[in-house]
């Protein structure tokens, strides 16, 4: 058996040497569409990560009117909790809200002698954030309430900047990874062809197909898990540096979520490249080699 | 050992072989003779399964080669020695790795390569030239190497095709002489050859060809009259 691998990978080892160039070519071609696609797919983790983790995602702010004895906003309260949607309801005092808003601009404005103008707020957080249109219709029924905040818009942004990123990156990924396909699939046509004496040779001796062939799938197999190192490593070089980037840009965005774990991108890369190697390759012979 | 009942086998309108049979026993030595495009080769790829017939069918060491399973081929093919026309070896692989790479493709372990490379070697007398590249080898040496390569999994049918082709005389009987031993050693062998002297010399079963199918058949002789006759016609 370890004679057997030995062979196999003997002679996987001196096709890949043999066609350098082609090599080459087919690898950086795997390298792109997986770069594009890994690219694609860390964007795409990372603003999911964000829009979950927005907590306006899941919270609505009824703001009540100025003249809204305490009372009736527990009363409100009461009612907005007994909701199944409703996780639950926090009744913010106007008093401590201002407490809070004087300390957070303390060191800009001194806020001491002015009169608090803020109402009591409650804060409504629902179980499930596509109940929050109708709890928030729910709260604006009151006519004690003044106006009803939620984030639907901030997050429809994100999401909408999630789909644009999806598209583009399964579009361009998409394309370049057909790209790839076909230059593996070519390259071990073209092997297949420079090897066809070997090919005859060892099928005349007895060979069986599955072993004629698995050095060929091996060295698609290989083409695509180097492309994919080579991709991994420029997707998470550029990610650190684009996420450096954008937190000295907008330093508010240093509390995003994390990206892919590194060790998922430098295991799943050269996976999807083994996979679509190894398919291509795997095409390649059911069709050109033959006993 | 090897039987073919009316054969035949057709490429688009041209018939290569035409209710061709013949029958080969176990320890033969047969000549197969005739003119480029007499049918020889297309007869051998019948038999190592390149090719199915169009018609008829191809018995070969038992097993039905008209109606093989490609998976069953290999096995079947594992106990025949080829020793194909073009190309016989590989051309980046020493003589040692050209023979171990035969017995490494159908998976012997490494001690029984050397073991086998070695007597091979031995048999066909290129020991000296074992660490030698093909291009380093002359035409008969070339040969015998692939001669080695085929015979080293002790196949019971040995089927050379043209194994004296562009060879000079001395060394194209040195080639025969080889094939003789190994057909004494009990392996059946079919060999393909322009070569009259060569097949008048050696004295064995002679197979003539012309045109897809066999004019002659002589048990124990040489170079067939009916070719003669043939050639002569085409040349006046």
């Amino acid at each position: 058996m370890i004679d057997r691998l030995r062979f196999v990978l003997q002679e996987t080892r001196e096709s890949l040497l043999r066609n350098a160039t082609m090599q080459a070519a087919a690898i950086s071609t795997a390298c792109i569409a997986l770069v594009l696609l890994g690219g694609a797919g860390m964007a795409l983790y990372k603003l999911d990560a964000t829009a979950q983790s927005l907590p306006s995602r899941f919270e609505a702010e009824g703001v009540l009117k100025m003249s809204a004895p305490r009372a009736q906003a527990q009363q409100i309260k009461t009612q907005l909790e007994a909701m199944p949607e409703v996780e639950r309801v926090t009744l913010t005092p106007r008093e401590v809200a201002w407490e809070q808003e004087k300390q957070k601009l303390a060191n800009d404005v001194n806020l001491a002698d002015l009169p608090n103008p803020l109402p009591d707020k409650l804060t409504v957080r629902v179980r499930d954030p596509q109940t929050l249109p109708a709890v928030s219709a729910r709260i604006a029924q009151s006519p004690l309430v003044e106006e009803v905040i939620d984030s639907r818009k901030e997050l429809q942004t994100v999401l909408e900047v999630s789909r644009l990123v999806r598209w583009i990156g399964l579009g361009a990924g998409g394309l370049l990874l057909l790209a790839a396909l076909i230059l593996i699939y070519n390259t071990v046509r073209l092997t297949i062809f420079s090897r066809q004496r070997e090919v005859r040779v060892m099928a005349l001796l007895g060979a069986t197909l599955r072993s004629i062939r698995l050095p060929f799938i091996l060295e698609g197999m290989t083409q695509g898990v180097a492309g994919g190192v080579l991709a991994a490593l420029l997707v998470l070089l550029t990610a650190a540096f684009l996420s450096d980037y954008v937190v000295s840009q907008w330093p508010f965005l240093k509390d995003m979520p994390p990206g892919l774990p590194p060790l998922v991108v430098m295991i799943g890369l050269p996976g999807l490249g083994a996979l679509i190697g190894g398919l291509c390759a795997w095409w390649a012979t059911l069709r050109y080699v033959r006993i | 050992m090897v039987e073919l009942k009316q054969v035949s086998v057709v490429y688009g309108e041209q018939h290569a072989l035409r209710r061709v049979s013949l029958s080969v026993e176990k320890g033969e030595f047969v000549f197969l003779v005739g003119a480029t495009g007499a049918g020889k080769s297309t007869l051998f790829k019948l038999l190592y399964g390149e090719l199915r017939p169009t018609e008829g069918e191809v018995w070969v060491l038992g097993q039905p080669l008209h109606q093989i399973k490609p998976r069953e081929l290999p096995y079947l093919r594992r106990r025949m020695g080829i020793v194909p026309q073009d190309y016989p070896l590989l051309p980046r692989k020493t003589v040692w790795e050209n023979i171990a790479y035969g017995l490494r493709a159908i998976g012997y372990n490494e001690t029984a390569v050397r073991q086998r490379v070695a007597q091979v070697l031995a048999l066909v007398g290129l020991n000296e030239q074992a660490r030698q590249m093909p291009s380093q080898l002359s035409g008969g040496e070339a040969q015998r190497a692939a001669i080695a390569r085929a015979i080293a999994n002790h196949p019971p049918l040995l089927i050379a095709d043209e194994p004296t082709a562009n060879l000079d005389p001395d060394t194209s009987w040195e080639i025969i002489e080889l094939l003789m031993r190994i057909n004494l050693r009990g392996a059946t062998v079919i060999v393909s050859t322009h070569n009259r002297t060569i097949v008048d010399r050696a004295c064995q079963r002679v197979v003539a060809m012309d045109r897809g199918q066999i004019i002659s058949d002589v048990p124990r002789g040489g170079y067939p009259v009916e070719l003669d006759r043939l050639y002569a016609s085409v040349m006046l």
